[in-house]
């Protein structure tokens, strides 16, 4: 112990080894073990979170499919000038091509051949059927005599998009562009244009139900933080036996509640206020989407609305009432201020939930309702192009990214609080 | 210690192979009147050592492609529209059937190598006796005639049958729509003819729904699936009435999906697909066999449908006899393969604007 205190070296432990080097090896084995506690989570987010979204990433872009079943023909395509039909050359390559293709590769392809241009598919089985009993050429010709498409330019010009194993053409197609057969970017044919309309709506339905579960939320929360104990926790069994309720449930509920001949409509026609053939078309349209969807998301506003005005100490506003201020403007100068990371949790919560919401828009919504969930659901499920869904997902995704990047930058985003 | 582990690893690997030697099965269908037919027509009666769990689903091949790619196969006999039959047998995601049992005994031939037949059932047209008090809407035109018959109508979230329908509403002959519709103005006339209606419509996209709207008022006239409304009318005595005219036929079928318990999905499939059984579930549910010896069987037996009351003939609730064959559109599954992904978009174009 002496010697330690008199030497000017480093201080050492009884077993000679310098204090600070001791220290750091227990503490990294406590890092380590700190590590390891939370290497399980580590994991699961890996593999839950990251790989899926990056497998998404790298779907809305790849194009192999038919690369891989093609390759030869691509080659020599590369080759033709784009002007009438190609050469022999090419036919012949995609005849002993498909011809001695194997397996379930070229149904795969012609499922992708099918997005460039509608009429491949059928095209490919027919012609794979009948190759079977050609063995010589001249192919062209006997490849138009079995299906006249073969000699329709549009099927080949579609095979340029093709050519590249990765693709911006899920993206184009995401946003109402696609490539033309010189592969210049162009609009989508007008009545084809369905995405660029779906996004706008998206926009305004979450941010109209943002905005109506804040106007609602907001004056729920304030009874709920200052309303003594028992009637607010009557209030808030309120507020979370719905959100208890199954999402289904409730979006059925109000089916019933809104239809033409539903409650609502039914009780005003009793009561005289409005005419038989005047009912209200409330059920199956966007209006719809946005009263369901406000109250199904209500309380993911209040619940952190409330927690952050629970923190609001009620002195505050009663300094500010006893200095002169008008209630109005206490309310506007302190409380509001006050509660803006609630606020802004809330709004943030409800908007990121509302803009990837599918379930209710798919019941509710009729026609004009459907959000972007709702044609990523349906490519998922009935056309099978999930390159499409995987690069509408990934603008969702950029979306949130860039307003989360926007939020941080006006607001901040260690003012906002969730509890 | 490490004798524990390995006892444990031991004993999981063989409970792993007495469980697939008496594999049980998982059924998925569309749910409904229409599940309910599959449960007592084959899948009660089957005993073949499998047990047989039954889920719904609604459609669409995304479910089975996503079990088939991550390889983790928990469905494993599938039923299926003709298109989607035509595009998983391609694309491998079904196995490949032996239909030399019963392949020349079908009204139409197989869509595929991998289905076996289940029945014909057909997009129809039907209202409530009730909402239409003095004339009523006979043919297809009527039901795109909003000012003759006013009143909202029900129609499907997607494009199949709709443009066929209009299309014979607009005075195509039904044994020319798919010629007609091969042509890019054909589709443009479709369009323009489900136009008349745009602003009369109310959407349904689960097969119960529009039963639902045509009962509560909400729609005076719908299309729906025939044998939901032959179940609502037979069985739960409802006053609807079919349009039979511009119905559109489609084809369904069964397929077991590659890399679940094939064997035993193929067993229950031949099971499944017999012309008794075929023509058993048309006891409860009024869509048409798809075997030609069903359907004789079917007349052999009449009253053929069972009702708490006794039973009734199920001929005229059939999609398939002579009378309304006569007026209707055969789906064209070919057709709608190639043609679906690009019109169906058109449709959420239209719909949407």
């Amino acid at each position: 112990m002496n010697q330690t205190q008199t030497s000017t070296g480093p201080i050492l432990t009884t077993d000679g080894i310098p204090l600070k080097v001791s220290l750091k090896k227990a503490e990294r084995i406590n890092k380590i073990r700190a590590f390891l506690l939370v290497l399980p989570l580590l994991a699961f987010i890996l593999i839950t979170f990251l790989v899926p979204i990056g497998d998404m990433l790298a779907r809305s872009v790849d194009d192999r499919q038919i690369n891989t079943v093609f390759p030869k023909t691509f080659e020599v395509y590369k080759k033709w000038d784009r002007q009438g039909l190609p050469s022999e050359e090419v036919y012949k390559t995609m005849f002993f091509e498909l011809k001695n293709s194997e397996g379930y590769s070229v149904g795969k392809a012609s499922t992708r051949m099918n997005y460039s241009k509608s009429g491949w598919k059928s095209l490919l089985k027919k012609s794979k059927r009948k190759f079977k009993k050609i063995e010589e050429g001249p192919f062209k010709e006997q490849m138009i005599a079995i299906d006249k498409k073969w000699a329709d330019p549009e099927y080949w010009l579609a095979l340029g998009q093709m050519v590249d194993p990765t693709t911006m053409g899920y993206y184009l197609n995401a946003v109402d562009l696609k490539y033309d057969s010189s592969k210049n970017i162009v609009q989508q044919k007008e009545n084809r244009r369905i995405y660029n309309k779906t996004w706008i709506k998206t926009f305004k339905v979450s941010l109209l139900v943002t905005l109506f579960c804040l106007l609602l939320g907001y004056p729920i929360s304030y009874l709920l933080a200052t309303l003594p104990m028992k009637y607010s926790n009557l209030l808030m069994i309120c507020v979370l036996l719905p959100f208890w309720t199954s999402l289904l449930v409730r979006t059925v509920a109000w089916m019933v509640m809104l239809q033409q001949k539903g409650v609502l409509n039914n009780l005003l026609v009793m009561s005289n206020l409005i005419a038989d053939e005047n009912r209200f078309q409330l059920m199956y349209n966007q209006t719809a989407v946005v009263i369901v969807m406000t109250q199904i998301l209500l309380p993911f506003m209040v619940l952190p609305l409330y927690s952050v005005m629970k923190t609001i100490s009620p002195t505050y506003m009663r300094a500010a009432l006893n200095l002169g201020a008008s209630p109005m403007h206490a309310f506007y100068k302190i409380y509001m201020p006050n509660s803006v990371p609630g606020v802004s949790a809330g709004c943030l919560l409800v908007f990121i939930i509302a803009i990837g919401y599918y379930i209710t828009p798919e019941l509710v919504g009729g026609k004009d309702g459907q959000m972007v969930g709702n044609w990523i659901a349906y490519h998922l499920k009935t056309t099978l192009n999930w390159g499409l869904c995987a690069s509408l997902g990934a603008i969702l995704l950029a979306m949130m990214t860039v307003l989360y990047w926007a939020y941080n930058k006006i607001v901040g985003i260690e003012n906002i609080k969730l509890g | 210690m490490r004798k524990a582990i390995k006892a444990a690893f031991f004993g999981l690997i063989s409970m792993a192979f007495v469980g697939s030697a008496i594999a049980d099965i998982t059924f998925v269908s569309w749910g409904g009147a229409y599940t309910a037919s599959q449960q007592k027509a084959y899948i009660d009666t089957y005993s073949k050592g499998s047990s047989i769990t039954v889920e719904n689903y609604n459609g669409g091949l995304g479910e089975i492609k996503a079990q088939v790619e991550a390889g983790n196969v928990t469905w494993d006999v599938v039923d299926v529209l003709p298109d989607q039959a035509i595009t998983g047998c391609d694309e491998g995601l079904f196995v490949k059937v032996d239909q030399s049992e019963f392949i020349n005994d079908m009204v139409v031939p197989p869509v595929s190598d991998c289905v076996v037949p289940q029945i014909f059932w057909a997009y129809t047209a039907f209202y409530d006796k009730a909402a239409f008090p003095g004339k009523k809407p006979k043919n297809i035109k009527d039901f795109f005639d909003v000012k003759k018959f006013p009143g909202k109508r029900g129609i499907h979230t997607w494009a199949n049958a709709l443009i066929e329908m209009a299309l014979v509403a607009d005075g195509v002959k039904a044994s020319k729509v798919y010629e007609v519709m091969s042509t890019p103005e054909g589709i443009d006339r479709a369009f323009a003819k489900l136009d008349t209606i745009k602003d009369h419509v109310v959407f349904w996209s689960a097969g119960s729904k529009p039963l639902e709207l045509v009962s509560s008022g909400e729609v005076v006239m719908a299309l729906a699936y025939n044998g939901r409304i032959g179940a609502a009318i037979l069985s739960e005595g409802k006053n609807f009435e079919y349009i039979w005219d511009a119905t559109v036929l489609e084809q369904e079928y069964l397929v077991a999906i590659k890399g679940g318990n094939e064997k035993e999905a193929l067993e229950f499939m031949a099971h499944a697909s017999t012309a008794e059984s075929n023509a058993e579930q048309a006891k409860y549910i009024p869509y048409g066999p798809m075997r030609k010896s069903s359907i004789n069987i079917i007349k052999k037996g009449e009253p053929w449908f069972i009702t708490s009351s006794g039973n009734i003939d199920i001929l005229p609730h059939m999609p398939t006899t002579p009378k309304v064959l006569k007026r209707a559109v055969i789906g064209d599954p070919v057709w709608w393969a190639d043609n679906g992904a690009e019109v169906h978009e058109r449709f959420g174009a239209w719909k949407g604007s």
